[in-house]
C-alpha cells in the first residue's frame, strides 16, 4: 500500500494582495507544485482551490485527496500597515537621530517636533491627534547642557496634551528625556535607550525596542494581520536561515504596499535590517504631494502628460492590484525602483571589527514583494542593480512565490532550514548575476569579459563604459566571468583582472559599468529615453 | 470541499466596498476649538457641534504665582483664567489653554474669530474629545476614496444622466444653491470654482483629476483664511484619479436618495444618506471593470479562463466577461479580462 503523499499550503496575507502556493513532498524532497496571487480582501479560498485544481488536473498523484484541501495545513503570515508615530525631541539635530530609528522600526512618522521647527500650537494639535499611536521623545544621554530648557518645556507640552487623551498612545521616553517619566501616567511611559548619533542598520537598541513595541500592537490590535507571524519580521529570519544553509551573504529587499523591507546576513548573523514605511510602493503621502509622485516618475519611461502621470501613480497606491499590464506594469517597475531607491537612502551599516568601513558587498540578492510580480525577470534584475548600486558580483533571485515569509515564521530553525535546502531552486526563480563595475574609462584599451561556462561554452565581449550589457546565461548554469582591463577596474577594490563566479538566470548576467551611484539627466525626456534605452532589451514584449 | 476553480468564479474577484451602517463620522477640532456637545447627545443634520477658532495663534502670560489652569480649559476674552484682582490673567482672544512652562509661563491657544462648525449627518454624539467629536450617524455611509474641503450637508441633485457623463461648466447654476451635486465621472476646477461660487455645499464624482484638486485646495485655503468665510464645501471623490465613472452600487444609491438631505464627511471619506433602502442586492457576477482597457464598462462574469499573456508581455489571470452596452461606439461584447482589473459591483 502507498503512503498517501502530503502538501501544504504558504500564504502570505499582504496588505494589498494575497500570495499562495502549494508544497508537496516528491521523492522525499519538498517541491513547489503551484503559487498564484490575488488581491487582498477576497478569501484565500478561492485561490487555494484553482491551486489544487491546477495540480489535480495536471499531476493528481502528487496531492492527497484534492476534495480536503480546506483541511490541509497552512504556513501564514501577514503584514500590516505601519502604525503612526510622532517624533519630538529638544533640538533639531536630536530630532533626525530619533527620526531616524522611528522610521526603519516600521513605524510611519506623521510629524516631528523640535523647538526649531514647530511652534506650540502645532505641536499640541500633533500631540492630540488620535491616530497617533506612538510618540517617542528623545534626547541623547545625558542631555546636552543647551538642550536642557528646551526639553523641560516640550516635556511639559507633552504632558499637557496627552493628559487630555482618553486614550492611551505609548509613550517613549528615550536616553536623558528617561529623567522626567514622573511627569507621566507610568502605564503610559516606556524608557528606552538614546537614539544613535549617527543612525545605521546595525544593532540599535532603542529600534529594536520600537519594533518591539510595534509587534506588541499588532497582536493587540486585533483584524486581518493578528494571529499570524509578522510578514516583514519573518522575513529577516527566513533570510538568516536561508544565509545559513547557503553558507553564503545573502541579502533581501521586499517592496509591499505600504512598507519595504532590506535585510543584509553575513556569517556573523544580521549586519543590518530596516523596515520602513518610505519603502513602500508609492511613498506615504503621495496622493497629497506631487513631490512624491514625481519621485516616482522619475524612474519611468511612459511617454504621457505629467498630470495624468501622478494620477496614475495615485491609483497605484489607492488599488496596487489594479492595471498590472500594458503600461501599467511599466509604471509599477518604476515604483518599484524609486522604492529600491528610498530604502538605499536610508541604508547604512555599522563598521566591521576594528573600525573597517562596513562591507556593503552580498553574493545573493533576494527580491520579494508584489512590487515585483507582474515584470520581467530581467527587468527585474535591472531595477535591482539600477538603485541597489555597489561595484562587485552577485547572483540576483525572486521570491515569486513570496512562500518566504510563511516559512520565515515557523518557530523552529531546523524546520526552516529544511524546507529551505529543498525548495530552494524552486521558490527563488535565478534572475541571473550582475557584475557591477566602476570606473571603466573610455579609449581603445577598455577592457573585456569572458565567460567561460561550465557546459563548455566560452564567450568574449568588449566592455562598454557606462553601460549595461546583457551576456545569455540559462538558469542553472555556473560559470566564470573573467573581467581584464589595461586602466584597471573597481569592484570594491581595484585591480586589472577579475574572476568572479556567476550563475545564471531568466535574466542571464548583467555587466554594468555605468556610474554608482546613478546619474540620470535633469531633463524629463533624456531621462526617460535613457531609461528606455536600458530597459527595453530586457523586456521581452515591452512593444506589446 | 469542491476543487473546481471556476465553481464560484466571482469569489475571485474583488468586492465593492460597500455602504456602512451608522457609519462613525469625526469632525476634528483644532487646539483652541470648543465643543457645543455632549457625549450622547442627538443632533441634526447642520446642528452646530463645535465653535471653530479661525486665525489661532499662540498667546502667552506669566502666572506670577496664580495656580495654573488645567491644560484644556477653556478661555474667553477678556475673563480671568488664573489670578485674581490686579493679578487676574486674561487674554483678548477666546480660545484654550495649552500648558504652562516650567517657568511659570501659561501659553494659550486663541482665536481672532469664532465660527460654528456644523454637522453633516444627523447622529448621536458618541465621543466628544479634545482632537475629535464622534458621530454614529443615522442611515447609511457610502466610502469615497477622498474628500477635500469640510464637512457639509445639502439637498442631493443628480447634475448628469449617467454616471460616466462629465458635469459642464456651463450646467452649474445659481439653481444648485445650497445643493450637493453629483457631477459624474469628473469635474474640472473651473466648474467646482463656479459651484463654489453659486452657493452650491458639495460635489460627489467618481473622479477627480489631480491638478485640479490641488488648485481647488489651494482656492479652499484661500477663502478659509478670508475675513467672512462662506460655508462649508466639499468635494467627495468616489473612486479615484483622473476620469473614472461614479461605480454602478454607489449611483444606484445616490440616484435612490435625490431630493433627500445627504452630508458629505472628511473623516473618513463618506456620503451620508439617511436610508438604507436605497442599496439593492448585486448578484455575485456582475462585475465592472475597474482599470485599464473598458474602464467602467458593466458586465456579467462567466468564467476565470486562467493565465494569459497580457499587454507588455505579462503574465495574469483572466476572466470572459459578457460586457454591457457602453456609451456610444460601445456595443455589448464579450472580452478577456485581467482579473485584477475587475470588482464586483456588489459588497
Amino acid at each position: 500500500m502507498t503512503a498517501r503523499p502530503i502538501a501544504f499550503f504558504t500564504i502570505d496575507h499582504g496588505t494589498a494582495t494575497t500570495a499562495a502556493a502549494i508544497i508537496g513532498q516528491l521523492d522525499g524532497r519538498f517541491r513547489l507544485l503551484a503559487a498564484g496571487a490575488q488581491p487582498a480582501g477576497i478569501s484565500a479560498d478561492g485561490l487555494l482551490a484553482g491551486l489544487v485544481a491546477e495540480v489535480a488536473a495536471i499531476e493528481p498523484d502528487v496531492l492527497p485527496d484534492p476534495t480536503t484541501w480546506s483541511d490541509w495545513r497552512r504556513l501564514e503570515s501577514a503584514t500590516h500597515r505601519p502604525p503612526r508615530a510622532l517624533v519630538a525631541a529638544a533640538s533639531e539635530a536630536g530630532l533626525g537621530a530619533a527620526e531616524a530609528a522611528v522610521a526603519a522600526a516600521g513605524w510611519r512618522v506623521v510629524g516631528r517636533i523640535s523647538p526649531e521647527r514647530t511652534d506650540a500650537l502645532a505641536a499640541t494639535e500633533r500631540c492630540l491627534d488620535p491616530d497617533v499611536e506612538l510618540l517617542v521623545v528623545a534626547t541623547a544621554d545625558p542631555v546636552p547642557a543647551e538642550e536642557r530648557d528646551a526639553l523641560a518645556d516640550l516635556v511639559a507640552l507633552v504632558a499637557a496634551a496627552l493628559g487630555r487623551r482618553d486614550d492611551e498612545p505609548t509613550l517613549v521616553l528615550a536616553g536623558g528625556a528617561a529623567g522626567v517619566m514622573q511627569r507621566f501616567p507610568a502605564a503610559r511611559v516606556v524608557l528606552g535607550p538614546a537614539p544613535l548619533p549617527h543612525p545605521h542598520a546595525g544593532a540599535d537598541p532603542l529600534r529594536d525596542l520600537l519594533v518591539a513595541l510595534d509587534q506588541a500592537l499588532i497582536a493587540g490590535a486585533g483584524g486581518p494581520a493578528a494571529g499570524f507571524p509578522d510578514g516583514r519580521r519573518a522575513l529577516v529570519t527566513a533570510t538568516a536561515s536561508l544565509a545559513a544553509v547557503l553558507d553564503r551573504r545573502v541579502e533581501l529587499v521586499d517592496v509591499g504596499a505600504t512598507a519595504g523591507l532590506r535585510v543584509l546576513v553575513g556569517p556573523g548573523g544580521v549586519r543590518g535590517a530596516i523596515v520602513s514605511a518610505e519603502g513602500a510602493l508609492t511613498p506615504p503621502d503621495v496622493i497629497e504631494d506631487d513631490r512624491r509622485a514625481d519621485g516616482v516618475l522619475q524612474w519611468s519611461t511612459i511617454r504621457a502628460d505629467a498630470a495624468s502621470m501622478r494620477d496614475r501613480v495615485r491609483n497605484l497606491a489607492i488599488a496596487p492590484w489594479r492595471d498590472a499590464a500594458g503600461d501599467g506594469a511599466r509604471l509599477r517597475l518604476a515604483a518599484a525602483r524609486a522604492a529600491l531607491a528610498r530604502l538605499d537612502a536610508a541604508w547604512r551599516l555599522p563598521d566591521d571589527a576594528e573600525d573597517r568601513p562596513a562591507s556593503y558587498g552580498t553574493d545573493l540578492l533576494v527580491a520579494s514583494g508584489g512590487a515585483f510580480a507582474v515584470a520581467p525577470a530581467p527587468a527585474v534584475a535591472l531595477a535591482l542593480v539600477d538603485t541597489l548600486r555597489r561595484p562587485g558580483g552577485m547572483t540576483l533571485a525572486h521570491d515569486h512565490a513570496r512562500v518566504l515569509a510563511p516559512i520565515g515564521g515557523l518557530a523552529d530553525e531546523a524546520d526552516r532550514r529544511r524546507l529551505l535546502a529543498d525548495l530552494l531552486g524552486d521558490v527563488l526563480a535565478p534572475l541571473g548575476s550582475a557584475i557591477v563595475a566602476a570606473g571603466l574609462h573610455a579609449g581603445r584599451h577598455r577592457g573585456t569579459v569572458r565567460i567561460t561556462s561550465e557546459d563548455g561554452a566560452d564567450m568574449r565581449i568588449e566592455l562598454v563604459p557606462g553601460g549595461v550589457q546583457l551576456v545569455d546565461l540559462p538558469p542553472g548554469v555556473a560559470a566564470t566571468a573573467e573581467l581584464t582591463t589595461r586602466d584597471g577596474l573597481w569592484l570594491g577594490v581595484r585591480a586589472h583582472h577579475f574572476a568572479l563566479p556567476v550563475a545564471g538566470g531568466l535574466g542571464g548576467l548583467v555587466v554594468d559599468t555605468r556610474e554608482i551611484p546613478l546619474r540620470l539627466p535633469e531633463r524629463p525626456e533624456r531621462r526617460r529615453d535613457l531609461l528606455d534605452a536600458w530597459q527595453r532589451p530586457l523586456w521581452a514584449g515591452a512593444d506589446t | 470541499m469542491p476543487v473546481s476553480a471556476g465553481a464560484d468564479a466571482g469569489a475571485r474577484v474583488v468586492g465593492a466596498v460597500g455602504p456602512v451602517v451608522e457609519p462613525r463620522v469625526r469632525l476634528r477640532l483644532g487646539a483652541g476649538d470648543v465643543p457645543l456637545v455632549a457625549i450622547g447627545q442627538r443632533v441634526a443634520a447642520g446642528d452646530p457641534v463645535a465653535e471653530r477658532r479661525r486665525d489661532g495663534a499662540v498667546a502667552w502670560a506669566r502666572l506670577g504665582g496664580s495656580a495654573a489652569p488645567e491644560p484644556g480649559t477653556a478661555v474667553e476674552a477678556g475673563v480671568p483664567v488664573a489670578g485674581r484682582g490686579r493679578r487676574a490673567v486674561r487674554f483678548a482672544g477666546s480660545g484654550r489653554v495649552l500648558y504652562t512652562t516650567p517657568s511659570g509661563l501659561l501659553r494659550v491657544a486663541v482665536g481672532r474669530h469664532a465660527e460654528q462648525v456644523g454637522t453633516p449627518t444627523a447622529g448621536v454624539v458618541e465621543s466628544v474629545g479634545p482632537a475629535a467629536i464622534v458621530i454614529r450617524a443615522d442611515g447609511i455611509g457610502l466610502p469615497g476614496t477622498l474628500t477635500a474641503g469640510e464637512a457639509t450637508v445639502g439637498r442631493l441633485v443628480v447634475a448628469v444622466r449617467r454616471p460616466d457623463d462629465e458635469l459642464p461648466v456651463a450646467a452649474v447654476d445659481v439653481g444648485a444653491a445650497g445643493a450637493i451635486l453629483v457631477a459624474g465621472a469628473r469635474i474640472d476646477v473651473e466648474a467646482l470654482t463656479r459651484a463654489r461660487a453659486m452657493g452650491v455645499r458639495g460635489v460627489i464624482v467618481g473622479g477627480v483629476v489631480g491638478r485640479d484638486l490641488r488648485s481647488f485646495a489651494a482656492s479652499e485655503a484661500r477663502q478659509r483664511a478670508a475675513l467672512h468665510t462662506s460655508p462649508p464645501f466639499a468635494l467627495l471623490v468616489l473612486d479615484g484619479f483622473g476620469k473614472r465613472p461614479i461605480p454602478p452600487g454607489a449611483w444606484a444609491a445616490l440616484v435612490a436618495a435625490e431630493g433627500r438631505d445627504v452630508g458629505i464627511s472628511a473623516d473618513p471619506s463618506f456620503a451620508l444618506l439617511d436610508v438604507a433602502a436605497a442599496v439593492a442586492a448585486e448578484p455575485r457576477d456582475r462585475v465592472r471593470v475597474a482599470a485599464g482597457e473598458g474602464l467602467g464598462r458593466i458586465g456579467r462574469l462567466l468564467e476565470v479562463v486562467g493565465r494569459r499573456r497580457l499587454p507588455a508581455g505579462v503574465l495574469g489571470p483572466v476572466a470572459r466577461v459578457a460586457l454591457e452596452a457602453g456609451g456610444p461606439g460601445q456595443p455589448p461584447e464579450e472580452r478577456l479580462v485581467p482579473l485584477a482589473d475587475l470588482e464586483r459591483t456588489g459588497p
